[in-house]
């Protein structure tokens, strides 16, 4: 009973808190654009705008279309409560749970490809192609990254591998750290879709990837997909948050706010690349993930230098 | 036959009381039966290890027998089925012989009878050409395998004095001895198992076959390599160090070679058949897991890399026969095999699609299903290696789970790809399928028994799991009890519970959707096309170009060709382009080296003479020989 109650506060604070970090990006690139931008909370009025409206459907659609948003917040929600979130310990823990996180996006991304695929549409066929490559790319570097981060920690869960139980900190380790830092936060834009890899404010012209994957969906469809994104990046963050910032005041108050004040700075970091940067050329992409897993694999073999 | 029942009940009561005492899988079970051929006794031995297989073997058999008996009908009136049927009686047979034989002289002989019936079955066809030739390659590829198999067996059974397995494993082998014997069954097994670069018959062979060959082939006879190796590991025990790098390596090289082939195909029982060979990568990798282990004295370590690969063996079988007879439900439908002509199926034939969209989530090892659990226990095995291996081990132990993760989306990408194009868009054939063939309900259940089989391994998996650690350590010769097996099964517990977790929240976002949907019109218009209507399919991706940027990208490994599809001049004339992945090994490896024997036989036959009675006169001779070799 109290594990349920645990995963269920987890929840909450994931579903309460995540929108508004995409809130505070776009209110970051309004400010760069020298716009006013919308309110931080525009998020939640767009959620709350689809999820009133209702669902339009094309012929050529089967289940599987209306399947993909529902398994893909599903499987995002599973993620986040393997994940630890500052003070807040992670409710479901236990060696080998990476695994669980890798192949749970993996379920998700085979059913969002599928309802691209499902639509019939040559735009819809094309994100789910370049979906399908960058994938494997990115899931080498994520995977990477938690080879390292598992040999320095010496365990294959999340929660041991960073935050709280992180057994070395920056003076005995810092190299490693620092690229795998770097590579995950490729990592993250890529899988967020976020600049330079996507771009997540336009789908029609033919350079993207995510957002034209869900260009049929509507209504409370696409509002579990957006739901689901905000909820990606959230989670993403808050895998990367605790390793760059691996301090324990023992405050809970105090570390919590270290953590929201992380987070911040991460989303507005993102904010400045993409307000700065341009979208990469489609066949540059490659290079930049295999960067990632280099710089991911450079960091392994350091450790294994040190050894 | 009396002896055999009396002793087969007897058997069966000893059986029944160890399965109470919770003892069954360590059972040793063994059969003796005279035999009058020479070195040979018709010796039989149910084991752990071969339990796995048996049961393997046992699932698949039944089921694509049932499959054939609905799928055989469109052949009623052309052909005669009786030849088919008594070979497919005689590889059955042949299957579980192999797997329980106990003497050298019978397990070869099992292996020859699978060869030679496995080529009249492929061959059924046998009015193409393409069969005929994929058949013939079969029948010399698996003969290459098979005298190298003799070679080593007699050079063990020499060594040890005896033909039997039992009497063999008790003997010591020299270091040296022992890794060529093991180089030997890499290449001999590696045949019938498919290691790259050797595997260039089975991407002919699949296509080939019948439907519910090509699952028996897939699921279980190339599986037979696998089973050979493990038995041969098994017999010698204690190996060199480098003997588990190896396998491991080619576990790797064999898995992504595999998929990445696999993702250039759109000839579906083609891609079926290169996925195979990156399951036997997997299975492989999970091997040279448990080699590390045992050549490191980690007992555990072992057991998880052993346990995973027979657990994966179990599951490949199943989930591949499913994905084999669903193809084949499809080609019926059809008519043919070309992806790039499909679409749209799943309107048409919604169980066979949900039944496929089982077995391709299952071999992309995506939770819920069973390919999960035994990836998730080499996974473990891998990470265990990477953590207490010495550093040349931890690398290579790194090596092995970054080329798990990438042959885990690579398949993701290869199966959204058959799915997509197969069951999902619109048609991309303009006009009507000549006609509908119909799915017999006796094609659906095998379907359906396996389908709920991968569910049931991915969700409930101690049974199954227990039963492949307890062949894990069978091979490694430890006993299981003194391991810690806790640390293995506790997390596989928790892997399960997230996963009905997972299943839990899709139920109550289901819920919410209709709740919020409630009252609202779902009107059902054209897909969004831009502003443009009226498009033909024929604009959809198909599987060549939804591969396309896989393929490009790694086409320094691949052989791709691409012939056609320029656009000339301003006002350009109908043009026709095709693009096809065709293999390295087989185009730079085999096919220069058989044109080099096939001059050198060729300039052979020039010296031949050319009269009969000369050949008469040397028999006659050589029999005069033998008379005056006998008399002294």
């Amino acid at each position: 009973m109290n594990i349920i109650f645990l995963i269920l506060s987890h929840w909450l604070i994931v579903l309460t808190l995540s929108p508004l970090f995409l809130g505070i990006i776009s209110k970051v690139k309004a400010f760069f654009a020298g716009k006013k931008g919308p309110s931080f909370f525009q998020p939640y009025f767009d959620l709350q705008r689809l999820f009133q409206k209702n669902s339009v459907y094309s012929r050529t659609t089967t289940w599987i279309f209306c399947a993909a948003p529902i398994i893909n917040l599903a499987a995002v929600l599973v993620l986040s409560a393997l994940v630890p979130l500052g003070t807040f310990k992670a409710p479901v823990k236990f060696s080998g749970d990476i695994l669980l996180a890798a192949y749970i996006l993996g379920f998700a991304r085979f059913f969002m490809i599928s309802a691209a695929l499902d639509t019939g549409s040559s735009f819809e066929g094309m994100g789910a192609s370049r979906e399908a490559f960058f994938s494997c790319l990115s899931e080498l570097a994520l995977f990477m990254n938690f080879i390292t981060l598992s040999f320095v920690s010496h365990s294959i869960s999340l929660s041991a591998m960073i935050g709280a139980n992180f057994p070395l900190s920056w003076t005995l380790m810092g190299p490693v750290l620092l690229l795998v830092v770097g590579s995950f936060f490729i990592v993250i834009l890529t899988e967020n879709a976020r600049i330079p890899i996507d771009d997540p404010d336009t789908h029609l012209e033919l350079t993207m990837i995510h957002e034209v994957m869900i260009l049929d969906h509507s209504g409370v469809d696409l509002g579990y997909m957006l739901y689901a994104a905000a909820i990606k990046f959230f989670v993403f963050a808050s895998i990367m948050v605790p390793i760059i910032v691996p301090v324990q005041s023992g405050n809970t108050a105090w570390d919590m706010l270290i953590f929201l004040g992380g987070m911040l700075v991460l989303s507005v970091t993102v904010g400045i690349i993409e307000s700065t940067m341009a979208r990469l050329r489609l066949n540059r992409v490659n290079n930049l993930l295999l960067i990632a897993f280099a710089l991911a694999f450079f960091g392994f073999v350091v450790k294994m230098w040190r050894m | 036959m009396k002896r055999f029942w009396r002793h087969f009940k007897s058997r069966n009561q000893e059986r029944q009381e160890l399965y109470k005492e919770g003892r069954f899988f360590n059972m040793l079970e063994s059969f003796q039966w005279p035999w009058h051929v020479p070195f040979g006794e018709f010796a039989l031995k149910l084991d752990s290890l071969s339990l796995i297989f048996l049961t393997a073997v046992t699932i698949l058999v039944l089921c694509a027998g049932v499959y054939a008996v609905g799928y055989m009908r469109q052949y009623r009136t052309t052909k005669s089925m009786g030849l088919h049927i008594f070979f497919y009686f005689l590889l059955s047979t042949a299957l579980v012989l192999i797997v329980l034989a106990n003497n050298v002289i019978l397990f070869l002989g099992a292996w020859e009878m699978m060869s030679i019936s496995t080529y009249f079955l492929i061959v059924f066809n046998d009015e193409k050409s393409s069969v005929r030739r994929a058949g013939f390659l079969y029948l010399i590829m698996s003969h290459c395998g098979t005298f190298l198999l003799i070679l080593m067996f007699f050079l063990m059974a020499h060594n040890a004095g005896s033909m039997n397995f039992e009497i063999i494993s008790h003997s010591s082998f020299p270091v040296a001895f022992a890794g060529s014997i093991l180089l030997l069954a890499i290449i001999g097994f590696g045949i019938k198992a498919g290691f790259v670069p050797v595997h260039i018959w089975l991407p002919h062979a699949h296509p080939a076959a019948p439907t519910h060959i090509s699952a028996i082939l897939s699921g279980v006879a190339i599986k037979m390599g696998i089973y050979g190796i493990c038995r041969v590991l098994w017999i010698i025990g204690v190996l060199p160090d480098w003997c588990g790098y190896l396998i491991l390596i080619i576990g790797v090289v064999c898995g992504l070679m595999g998929v990445l082939y696999a993702l250039g195909q759109h000839e579906l029982k083609k891609l079926l058949a290169y996925h195979s060979i990156e399951n036997i990568g997997i299975i492989s990798l999970g091997l040279g897991v448990g080699l590390l282990g045992q050549s490191h004295h980690m007992p555990f370590l072992s057991v998880l890399g052993f346990g995973g690969a027979l657990l994966h063996v179990l599951n490949h079988a199943i989930f591949k026969g499913l994905l084999f007879m669903g193809a084949g439900c499809v080609i019926q439908r059809t008519h043919t095999s070309d992806m790039d002509l499909m679409g749209g199926l799943a309107r048409t034939m919604p169980l066979v699609s949900i039944l496929f969209l089982v077995g391709a989530l299952a071999i992309c090892g995506l939770p819920l299903f069973n390919g999960f659990i035994s990836e998730f226990i080499i996974y473990f095995g891998l990470f265990q290696g990477l953590f207490h291996l010495p550093l040349q081990g931890a690398f290579t132990c790194a090596v092995g789970i970054i080329s798990l993760a990438l042959m885990g989306a690579l398949a993701l990408a290869c199966f959204t790809k058959v799915y997509g194009t197969v069951f999902l868009g619109e048609p991309r054939h303009l006009q009507e399928p000549p006609s509908t063939g119909k799915i017999s309900l006796l094609m659906i259940i095998p379907m359906l028994v396996l389908g709920g089989l991968c569910l049931w391994i991915g969700l409930f998996p101690q049974i199954m799991a227990n039963a492949a650690f307890q062949g894990g350590a069978y091979l490694s010769h430890t006993d299981l009890a003194s391991l810690p097996m806790g640390t293995i099964f506790y997390p596989l517990s928790l892997v399960i519970s997230g996963v009905f977790l997972f299943f839990a929240l899709v139920l109550a976002l289901v819920g919410i959707r209709r709740k919020l949907l409630q009252g609202h019109a779902q009107p059902v218009r054209e897909t969004w096309g831009c502003g443009f209507f009226q498009m033909t399919p024929k604009i959809q991706y198909t599987s060549s170009s939804f591969a396309l940027l896989i393929v490009d990208f790694v086409k320094g490994i691949l052989f791709f060709r691409r012939e056609g599809g320029d656009v000339k001049g301003k006002f350009p004339a109908k043009t026709s382009m095709s693009s096809s992945v065709h293999d390295a090994s087989e185009e730079f490896l085999f096919k220069p080296l058989f044109a080099r024997l096939t001059s050198f036989s060729k300039k052979l036959d020039m010296n031949r003479i050319r009269y009969t009675q000369i050949y008469l006169m040397y028999i006659f001779l050589y029999l005069i020989f033998l008379l005056v070799w006998k008399l002294k």
